[in-house]
């Protein structure tokens, strides 16, 4: 029974659809949807023009963000290689500054340092020697401490100066500054040489002279 | 077969639709209308409401093409559209679609309907247009748009059993009507 109205519906199911809409209805639905349209793009112009530019854009900024973070990758790169190699040219030498030997280390920075160093320091053994040739304390000079002091002061200055030249770029500048300190000890011991050899002539001259004062005097 | 086929003459058409080309969009109109607007005349009963509903329902498909998968035909998409602007056209004029649920579900007697009674399709169809809307709405979705009772119950938001017993009750009244007016001719 049931079966059967549905059955008779079904086989007339077409027959069913007896009505239809006004022909007009579509002109009505076409124009509230063009006006729809109209009305979508005149209030979300912005918004919608927004949304296409960046849909257009969507694609393009993708291949844009590949490519922005190809570039960082890129730029990332150059700049871990720069710094590595500037470690490499510097830094890399104040590590191996405590390892190897500052004498190669020397040479590398002021060649010529190592010469001069050797003249300088020969001559002021040597001054060193003829000084202790004379029996200071028997001369009765208390300054010779104070010349030992002074030496010893310019002795740290000249390491401290030794040390900027590993660090400080302007290495003329320093070693300008170590021959000077070289010379000034040079210069310092020259003088407590010819002080004392000033007192050695009148010492001599003293123990000669006394015998001439005598003859005068007697 | 002749689903997907026609599936795919349609698959064009509606991308033209959604590029907003207004002659795809009256080729599905003109397609789709007639079958449509008769789908939401059994459901209001009333010719300028099913224009609205018509009218809303294209608009609303037009508009939320983008959002139409095609997991199904769009006829059927576009029906579902037209029969829930349809309901709740009727919503908006009744409160309550389905006033005859609480009535209790007296026995439905088997109608042994002996008399192999020729049904005219008019006939069974102005009985259906005189059914009281709740009756009309189930009876006609079960009929005549083919849904099963789930799919009934889903729509109006009723239990399925309810949309079972609407039915019975609603199919007895159709035949009462059919055999009312044939009395009275």
């Amino acid at each position: 029974m049931k079966d059967r109205l549905k059955e008779f519906v079904n086989e007339n199911r077409e027959d069913f659809d007896v009505f239809e809409p006004r022909p007009e209805l579509w002109q009505e639905i076409c124009s509230e949807l063009n006006a729809q349209s109209a009305q979508e793009q005149a209030t979300r112009k912005e918004a919608k023009m927004i949304s296409i530019s960046f849909g257009e854009r969507l694609n393009f900024s993708t291949d844009l963000l590949f490519m922005r973070v190809a570039a960082t990758i890129v730029l990332l790169l150059a700049c871990g290689l720069t710094l590595w190699m500037v470690k490499q040219n510097s830094p890399v030498s104040n590590n191996t500054m405590a390892a190897a030997s500052e004498q190669v280390q020397l040479n590398q920075i002021a060649p010529e340092l190592a010469e001069v160093e050797v003249y300088y320091t020969n001559q002021i053994k040597q001054k060193r020697e003829e000084l202790s040739d004379y029996d200071v304390k028997v001369l009765g000079l208390d300054e010779a401490r104070s010349i030992d002091r002074e030496l010893a002061r310019l002795d740290s200055s000249y390491t401290q100066l030794k040390n900027q030249l590993y660090t400080t770029p302007n290495t003329d500048q320093v070693m300008g500054a170590m021959i000077q300190n070289l010379q000034i000890r040079i210069e310092v011991l020259n003088r407590q040489l010819e002080v004392l050899q000033k007192i050695e002539q009148i010492q001599k001259q003293d123990n000669t002279e006394p015998e001439y004062n005598e003859t005068t005097t007697i | 077969m002749e689903k997907s086929t026609f599936q795919d003459v349609n698959a064009q058409v509606v991308q033209r639709c959604r590029e907003g080309d207004n002659r795809a969009q009256y080729e599905l109109y003109k397609l789709y209308s007639k079958a449509m607007f008769n789908v939401s005349m059994r459901i209001t009963n009333d010719y300028a409401e099913s224009e609205d509903v018509l009218q809303e329902a294209f608009m609303s498909a037009f508009k939320n093409l983008h959002s139409y998968k095609a997991e199904a035909s769009f006829g059927s998409w576009l029906k579902r559209i037209v029969i829930n602007a349809s309901v709740n056209a009727i919503r908006k004029r009744r409160s309550e679609l389905v006033p005859l649920e609480e009535r209790i579900a007296g026995d439905i007697p088997d109608e042994e309907e002996s008399d192999d009674t020729e049904w005219q399709v008019e006939k069974v169809r102005r009985a259906i247009q005189r059914l009281p809307d709740g009756y009309r709405v189930v009876l006609s979705l079960y009929l005549l748009e083919g849904f099963d009772h789930a799919e009934i119950a889903e729509i109006l938001g009723i239990s399925e059993s309810t949309s079972k017993s609407q039915y019975s009750r609603a199919r007895k009244k159709l035949l009462d009507i059919i055999k009312d007016s044939e009395t009275m001719v």
